[in-house]
């Protein structure tokens, strides 16, 4: 018995050998030669919300705002916050997720709403947000130090494969990663107001439901001379929450420094599904 | 997941289907007990009383068994409407919170839908419930008990534990195999040396998920998905000894309770025992490392624990030995408890008409000496095997129990203690306490009956908010309690807990009661203390409160 105990011990268990306890919380990409881009500087605002916040809706209208006046400049993802106000109400879908939480935690996030533009975490943005836009105009329009231009398309087999070329336009020191998230848009499900009512089917915009490329991307494989072009193909992304609706899902890219995770430019689009059989 | 409607609905098919009356439908007969206890506490400032909204806390549940022959279903209700003070918000709501249906005969059981296990001593499983501590960590799954001859027991199982009216993602799965090896070997059957053998092996599951490291947040954990923990134990009894041994290991298992660490578990429970007429003698050991195993690797506090690590000092309930209750630290500790016990015969000089029970125990609970190596993503520490760390807590009593009469018992206590508050996330010097007993029964007449204690408590911890002490035990006190009996339905009892030489708070309190067969109704009034309560070394934090109490409870 006692050998049968051990034996499932060791035969049943994970055993993480010493020196892989951990492992980069990213993933690697093949990289070549991209095209020519046309540089357009857009603003990544990364914005933390929950069910249970009554001042997020206020965040949201401001948020969308700023989207009929930035246009495709501004790039937006809102995430569910790990506890509290962010946790679903009972029977409601749980649109927390496990890498949204991690970068939660990671950036310290403590109250709701709180928003970071391009990740700027000198300045977090909070309650009903109203100071965002001149951040968000002023983030649009400084010169970009990086053009990024994403793609996205669903194969017969189902996957998604994303294609994202990079072009430097200046030369930038230190390394960068590129990450891609898959964003939804038009869930519905029960939100808090500010007048403290509750509206059952309150539209969700711009949620993130998982980040393709693991949490902090692939490393941008480049030497950061001004002029050079990366592109990076991901060619087999399968969703992993059958709740999701890719045909209200856009791919979300942005191009980070590695060490301070700030974001040097952003790009989204729309996903190109295969034709239904 | 949460407990349903439609569960609701199975099990009550179940019984339903079996028979729906109270007893004799079908040949089967149904049994149940029903407990509903509610609180109203107001605000009190002196003694930390927090205002609670709700005029009226409640805690209620119901345990129905329906009985036929080898088969049996049951099923619980519970209602925390809202729960009483000291149990965790999220219990609040109804509904059914257990279902099952069994099979059980001499060789085989079978149960499907919660249940309760405990492989061992419980260091690799144990799922059990404590309606006191607010615990239930019920499985809800399978298991089965096979005895394919006298002397073997072979257990397995499989399920999601409860957290409160839900279930935990993780994936509790174990097997267990005890033999009684003079059952099961023939020439050891009239071997005056008793033995069983046992061994256990509990698995995990739980989904991978992003955890970073805190050293490096580039860096994410590389996670066990499947953490398993075996253990091995032997009983041998031998004329008037007793030996009993268990030891456990487990694998590498990160989790929130030990920082994410990857160092292996283990944990040793020893007991040895002699004891003939008039006079017994035990010595116990216990050595944890990294033992806390939990289903889901990110709850703290007491719940989905797997496992269980016995405590290995005196349980006591007398309240100012629990002023400051032990908490069994399953991250690591070393452990030694000896007990002595000794009656002075009847008729002798010092042991009286009726005799005198003499009890002397001992414990000694130290931390591990570790030797810390790195953060959440390393092995955390090393720690040399049993040797002794930051002393946790120290405990010398002496009990005396002497019958003078057919209607007077007497009981005298002293104690003396050192608890370190580093076992309760405090930062504070040893408390050194001793304690005085008197604890008096005295059967009046045929129909009453009055039971005194009497209780000092000496501490050299000190409250003073102005110092940042916020520790409201602190001080010195004074415990006074009475009651009387009346007959066999009624009581009314008496009591005060007066803190004072730099301690504050006084807490009296009354209650009565009345029982009338398995039926039993208590209304108290009065004030409590905040504190811990500990059952067998598992706690749970009591709030202050002011107001009234009572409880229902009955049987049928």
């Amino acid at each position: 018995m006692v050998l049968a105990a051990a034996a499932m011990l060791f035969a049943a268990c994970d055993k993480i050998a010493e020196g892989e306890y951990t492992t980069f919380a990213g993933i690697s990409a093949t990289w070549s030669e991209g095209p020519a881009l046309q540089a357009t500087q857009r603003a990544y605002v990364e914005k933390y919300t929950g069910p249970s916040c009554i001042n997020c809706p206020l965040a949201d209208v401001t948020i969308e705002n700023a989207h009929e006046s930035l246009g495709e400049s501004l790039v937006a993802v809102s995430i569910n916050h790990w506890e509290g106000m962010g946790m679903p109400f009972a029977g409601q879908p749980d649109m927390r997720t496990d890498d949204g939480t991690a970068w939660d935690k990671y950036f310290g996030v403590s109250s709701l709403p709180s928003a970071y533009i391009n990740r700027n975490t000198e300045k977090r943005y909070r309650s009903s947000m109203e100071d965002i836009l001149a951040g968000l105009q002023s983030a649009v329009g400084e010169q970009p130090s990086v053009a990024l231009e994403v793609s996205a398309e669903q194969g017969a087999g189902g996957g998604i494969a994303v294609v994202a070329d990079i072009q430097f336009e200046k030369a930038v020191a230190g390394q960068l990663t590129l990450t891609l998230a898959l964003i939804e848009d038009s869930l519905r499900y029960k939100q808090l107001t500010p007048d403290n009512g509750v509206v059952d089917d309150y539209v969700h915009n711009h949620m993130l439901r998982d980040v393709m490329t693991d949490l902090w991307g692939a490393d941008v494989d480049a030497e950061g001379r001004a002029g050079e072009r990366r592109r990076a193909v991901f060619s087999e992304y399968n969703v992993k929450n059958a709740d999701i609706k890719l045909e209200n899902c856009h791919v979300v890219a942005f191009v980070s420094e590695r060490g301070s995770k700030r974001v040097l430019n952003s790009a989204q689009c729309t996903i190109t599904l295969a034709a239904a059989e | 997941m949460h407990l349903s409607k439609k569960a609701l609905t199975m099990a009550l098919c179940a019984v339903a289907a079996l028979g729906a009356s109270a007893q004799g439908i079908m040949g089967g007969h149904v049994t149940g007990n029903v407990q509903l206890e509610g609180q109203m506490s107001r605000e009190d400032t002196a003694i930390g009383a927090a205002d609670v909204p709700e005029r009226m806390l409640m805690n209620a549940r119901a345990d129905i068994l329906y009985t036929n022959g080898d088969f049996s279903a049951g099923l619980r209700f519970e209602a925390y409407q809202n729960p009483m003070l000291g149990f965790d918000a999220q219990y609040k709501g109804q509904g059914l919170a257990n279902y099952f249906v069994a099979y059980r005969t001499k060789r085989l059981s079978v149960t499907a839908g919660n249940f309760y296990e405990q492989f061992g001593s419980g260091l690799i499983l144990r799922a059990y419930e404590d309606r006191y501590l607010g615990l239930d960590n019920s499985l809800l799954g399978l298991n089965i008990q096979f005895r394919p001859v006298d002397g073997l027991t072979i257990k397995a199982l499989a399920g999601k534990q409860r957290i409160y009216w839900g279930y935990g993602e993780g994936l509790v799965r174990g097997a267990d195999a005890e033999a009684d090896l003079n059952a099961l070997i023939r020439p050891l059957s009239d071997s005056p040396l008793h033995l069983t053998v046992g061994a256990g092996f509990v698995s995990k599951y739980e989904a991978d998920e992003t955890i970073l490291s805190p050293a490096d947040p580039e860096q994410r954990l590389n996670l066990p998905l499947n953490v398993g923990a075996a253990a091995f134990r032997l009983n041998a009894d031998y004329g008037n000894w007793t030996l009993q041994g268990e030891y456990a290991r487990k694998g590498q298992d990160p989790t929130v309770m030990n920082g994410y660490i990857y160092r292996p578990g283990e944990a040793m429970t020893l007991n040895m025992a002699y004891a003939v007429s008039g006079f017994s003698a035990s010595l116990q050991a216990k050595h944890v490392d990294n033992m806390a195993f939990k289903s889901s690797r990110n709850q703290s506090g007491e719940m989905l624990y797997i496992n269980y690590v016995p405590a290995i000092n005196k349980q006591h309930s007398y309240a100012s030995l629990t002023m400051y209750p032990y908490a069994t630290q399953d991250i690591g500790e070393n452990g030694l408890q000896a007990e002595v016990t000794y009656r002075l015969k009847k008729g002798s000089k010092l042991g009286g008409k009726y005799g005198t029970d003499l009890r002397l125990n001992g414990s000694y609970i130290m931390g591990l000496d570790t030797t810390v190596v790195g953060g959440a993503g390393t092995d955390g520490y090393t720690a040399p095997w049993f040797r002794p760390g930051e002393k946790y807590f120290t405990e010398v009593s002496l009990e005396v129990e002497r019958k003078f009469n057919k209607a007077l018992r007497l009981t005298a206590t002293y104690a003396y203690q050192e608890f370190n508050p580093v076992v309760e996330g405090h930062t504070s010097d040893l408390y050194h306490n001793h304690m005085l007993i008197g604890d008096l029964h005295w059967r009046v007449s045929k129909r009453h009956s009055l039971h005194f204690k009497a209780e000092w408590l000496g501490s050299d911890s000190r409250y003073d908010p102005a110092e940042g002490h916020t520790d409201r035990r602190a001080g010195d006190w004074l415990m006074g309690f009475v009651e009387w009996s009346i007959g066999t339905h009624w009581f009314v009892s008496a009591s005060d807990q007066y803190a004072y030489n730099d301690g504050v708070g006084n807490y009296p309190a009354v209650s009565v009661g009345y029982t009338a067969g398995a039926t039993r109704f208590q209304l108290g009034y009065g004030k409590q203390r905040e504190g811990l309560l500990c059952v067998g070394g598992v706690c749970r934090q009591v709030p202050a409160s002011n107001g009234l109490t009572f409880s229902l409870t009955t049987s049928f």
